[in-house]
This record gives C-alpha cells, sequence and structure tokens, in this order.
C-alpha cells in the first residue's frame, strides 16, 4: 500500500502543485491515467467548492489530502478546518444538467462531477474538522 | 494564473487552442481571453482542445457563459478534438446536449 500526504494553504492555487504530486504518486502506483485523471477532477471542485464558498472563518485556513493506493481502490481523504459542510448530503437532482442553453445555469457542477466519478463517497466531522473519504475503483492494465 | 492559448484564424471562424490545464487556477484569465475575443465581436468561435490534457468545472463554465453570448447575439460555437476522458466529463455534465463537440476541426468548421 502506497500513502500520499500534502497539506496545503486553503488557495486555488494550490491546485495546480498538488495536481503534480497525483501524476507522480499515479506514475508510482502504475494508476491508469483515466482514474488519475478523476482524482485530479474530484480535488480540483472539493478545494474550489472549499475555499470559494467562504466556509474558512480561522486564521490559519488549511487542507489536508491522503491518497491511498491499495489494490485496486484509490482512496482520497479531505480534510480541513473550515466550518462544517457535507457535499454528500447534497441533493444530485439539484443540478440542472438538462434545460436548454438559455435556461442552463452557470455552476453547481463540481460536486456533481465528483459523485458521478466515485465508487464511494462518506462524510463525517471528527475534532472540529471536515474529513470527506472518496473511492475510485479501477481494472489494473494487466486484467 | 496564466493560461497558455493558441489563437488561429480559419473561414472567418476563430479558432481557440487552451494548452494543459484550465482548471480553477487559470480559469478567470481563460475567461477573460474569451470574453475579450466575443466583446471584439468575434461570431464564430472554435476551442479546439488537442492540447488540452485537463479541465474542471471552473473551465467548463467559462464555455457555458461564451456559449450563452454567442447564443443570444447569433453567434456560433462548436469545440473539437477532445480526449477521451474530457469528452466524457461534458457528456456526465449534459454540455454535449446544448454546446456542438466535434471530432474533428473541419466539423466543427461545418456547424452553423
Amino acid at each position: 500500500m502506497s500513502e500520499l500526504h500534502v497539506s496545503l494553504p486553503a488557495k486555488l492555487t494550490e491546485v495546480r502543485n498538488l495536481s503534480s504530486a497525483v501524476e507522480q504518486f499515479g506514475d508510482e502506483n502504475q494508476l491508469p491515467q483515466p482514474t488519475v485523471f478523476v482524482i485530479n477532477l474530484a480535488l480540483d471542485e472539493l478545494i474550489t467548492n472549499a475555499v470559494t464558498h467562504g466556509r474558512f472563518d480561522v486564521s490559519d485556513p488549511t487542507i489536508d489530502i491522503h491518497l491511498k493506493a491499495d489494490g485496486n481502490i484509490v482512496t482520497l481523504i479531505m480534510e480541513d478546518n473550515g466550518s462544517p459542510f457535507d457535499p454528500t448530503a447534497q441533493d444530485p437532482d439539484d443540478v440542472d444538467t438538462t434545460s436548454s442553453l438559455e435556461d442552463r445555469a452557470v455552476g453547481g457542477l463540481g460536486l456533481h462531477l465528483v459523485k458521478t466519478f466515485a465508487h464511494d463517497m462518506s462524510y463525517e466531522f471528527v475534532d472540529g474538522r471536515n474529513r470527506l473519504t472518496v473511492q475510485h475503483h479501477f481494472k489494473s492494465e494487466s486484467e | 494564473m496564466n493560461i497558455e492559448v493558441t489563437e488561429e484564424r480559419e473561414d472567418g471562424a476563430l479558432i481557440l487552442l487552451p494548452v494543459g490545464r484550465l482548471d480553477s487556477a487559470n480559469a478567470r484569465a481563460f475567461e477573460s481571453i474569451v470574453m475579450d475575443h466575443i466583446g471584439n465581436d468575434e461570431r464564430k468561435l472554435i476551442f479546439d482542445f488537442g492540447r488540452l490534457s485537463f479541465i474542471s468545472s471552473s473551465g467548463m463554465r467559462v464555455l457555458l457563459i461564451a456559449a450563452k453570448k454567442l447564443g443570444a447575439n447569433e453567434g456560433t460555437i462548436a469545440l473539437c478534438n477532445m480526449q477521451d476522458h474530457i469528452e466524457e466529463v461534458f457528456r456526465v455534465s449534459g454540455f454535449d446536449q446544448i454546446i456542438p463537440i466535434r471530432d474533428s476541426r473541419k466539423a466543427a468548421l461545418d456547424v452553423s
């Protein structure tokens, strides 16, 4: 089992450094490229969501990312010290993916994408921190 | 954060080729480039994603806004040359129902 832990200030620009670390983690663990893509997509969406919704009323807004590769499952754990927010409680039907171009709502897609590509998602608020766990399953190249 | 966008012109259309990642870090820069072109009366925009490796909803939001603006002004937008994983994100979002996505630039130029 291989693990990656990155602690970063809650800022949008941090997404870049993180994505490089995830690419490297993917190479080291021979993860399929589509899996690395959906993990980076989930990270971009979740961090954007946390940062832009002003959940951080603390002096040191921090996000901790843990990635674990074990067999054919990649587990992503995101912890932050923002106010409590449960992304799994959002109703997927709230997202507009069907109306016409004129009526299509701008925004709200991020969590929908994370949920669609994840195989499992769970949330808890522990010791004053949000903890979101997202799992992706994949088939290894040899299968 | 900036984004490299190559610009080409073909058959009266402006072709924009974003390079690398289009994510939450550079979506604002991309939005400002695209909106400048629409503000300068470009009426046919083609986004060639042949050199795009990653997109998140922050980048897709810019395309939706551009499609709305062009649609309201009898303009045209089309996307082409997407990698499979990027096309899947557009499909899951239902964007493929409202923005034309074509395999080649030639087919994108034929969108009217």
